[in-house]
């Protein structure tokens, strides 16, 4: 049976009476060896790379590494390096190392500089992922990162602010994967996600983070919400976990990060 | 998930209009006046206890409670036995193990069950901290945490959102560290925060978790705000650093999480 398409239609998600259904599923299925219905890129952040990175790597369309994620990734395939060529690798160039960065230049990867201080090294990644994706006119699912939940605090933040700002760079949903943790930004509207494919972990959590979400609805989780507020200060649902019917269901007026875990 | 009911608190316990707080391993700086902040620690997540190099003169403390996700017997050395008992552990010990729960208890710590599962073990923790501060009339400037930012995302995001809950249970500063991280919640008001005792490390940053901030000022960073909006979505303030004048101050009118490299 083939696996259901995502449901894209990113500007009328944003309204908030819109109802959407997107099968995240699909993200978690990547993890199977055998799946190849996905279609997906993957941005490598500087964070130490995981087991799951090889399954991720060898089924990705394009490849990208923003700065030091460049490192992460050299270092992680030595002995076969050439097999592990990003596409690019973009950012202001001050984590790469030297010689990282000569390696894969003479490799042919192409090194695209990205000095602007206002912005993230991961969020002008995806602004170049996303010409690239457009250049080729590739079709793409969703764009999988790896790291940016570990590490230096500011840095876990500007990882979720990317997901918030990211809206305006790229239609295609963004998840952000380290270790144990994965995290999804759900816009405004209703959404599905499909947790049956074995590879979940055994927690998961609706986290307010920019902003009170007062209308959430949910069904599927051992602890729902039913048009309940979600805020810093009241509540925030942490140690969730599934009530077996291998379907959530999420409903929200403001975007509300998702969060679970995944088998490493 | 139930709000928690509300505790009335001392009038000195409002946030102040102007507080001044010397964070970090500065917490056992000298205050204005010379004398030396005594600091009571919560222990979980098994964080590294104390900076490497550092002798445990440099830290006073009272008492050393600790909860259940206490690493103390990874470090138990023979010759600090007697060092390193805390007052006391709670929780609802779904992760102590039981040889570390036994010697606990043989040694004579008090150990509290918090069964209460609206609420984390964090949470729970600090709430009968308070209770014994109160008992034993404590003069307590500062409430230091190790660990909580690492690991799980949803504990990290827990862990954020015990800052927001703390004010119902404790008039105290709550700080939370791990690694080089530290993380503390500014109340709507103005705040001094010194950070010139040579503990800082280069970066700092200004995240609005939980809602928009409208109004942010601040002097003594290299990127300040002048009346500025953060937000998820439009600005958050990660990657800054400061402008060695020794001094921060911010301003806001909704709770914003200041956080701070700490050097290891």
């Amino acid at each position: 049976m083939p696996l259901p398409r995502w449901n894209l239609c990113f500007p009328l998600i944003c309204l908030p009476d819109f109802s959407t259904l997107i099968g995240l599923f699909s993200s978690l299925s990547l993890l199977r060896l055998h799946d190849g219905n996905l279609k997906y890129c993957l941005v490598i952040l500087n964070q130490p790379l995981d087991k799951y990175f090889h399954h991720l790597w060898s089924k990705a369309l394009l490849r990208a590494c923003a700065d030091g994620g460049a490192n992460r990734l050299y270092d992680i395939t030595e002995g076969k390096r050439e097999s592990f060529l990003p596409e690019f690798i973009s950012g202001d160039f001050d984590s790469i190392r030297p010689e990282v960065r000569e390696y894969y230049t003479i490799k042919g990867c192409e090194i695209i500089s990205t000095p602007d201080q206002d912005h993230t090294d991961f969020t002008k990644c995806l602004d170049v992922l996303q010409k690239k994706i457009e250049e080729k006119d590739l079709q793409v699912d969703v764009i999988v990162t790896l790291g940016g939940l570990a590490g230096r605090f500011d840095q876990i933040m500007a990882s979720v602010s990317t997901l918030f700002q990211v809206t305006r760079i790229t239609p295609l949903p963004i998840i952000i994967m380290q270790e144990e943790s994965l995290i999804y930004l759900l816009q405004p509207g209703k959404h599905k996600l499909h947790v049956d494919t074995g590879m979940e972990g055994d927690w998961c959590g609706l986290i307010p983070v920019g902003q009170p979400c007062s209308q959430v609805t949910t069904t599927g989780l051992k602890w729902n919400l039913t048009n309940h507020m979600l805020s810093f200060g009241t509540l925030v649902s942490t140690s969730n976990t599934y009530d077996g019917s291998g379907i959530v269901t999420v409903e929200t007026d403001h975007p509300l990060l998702w969060t679970m875990a995944i088998k490493n």
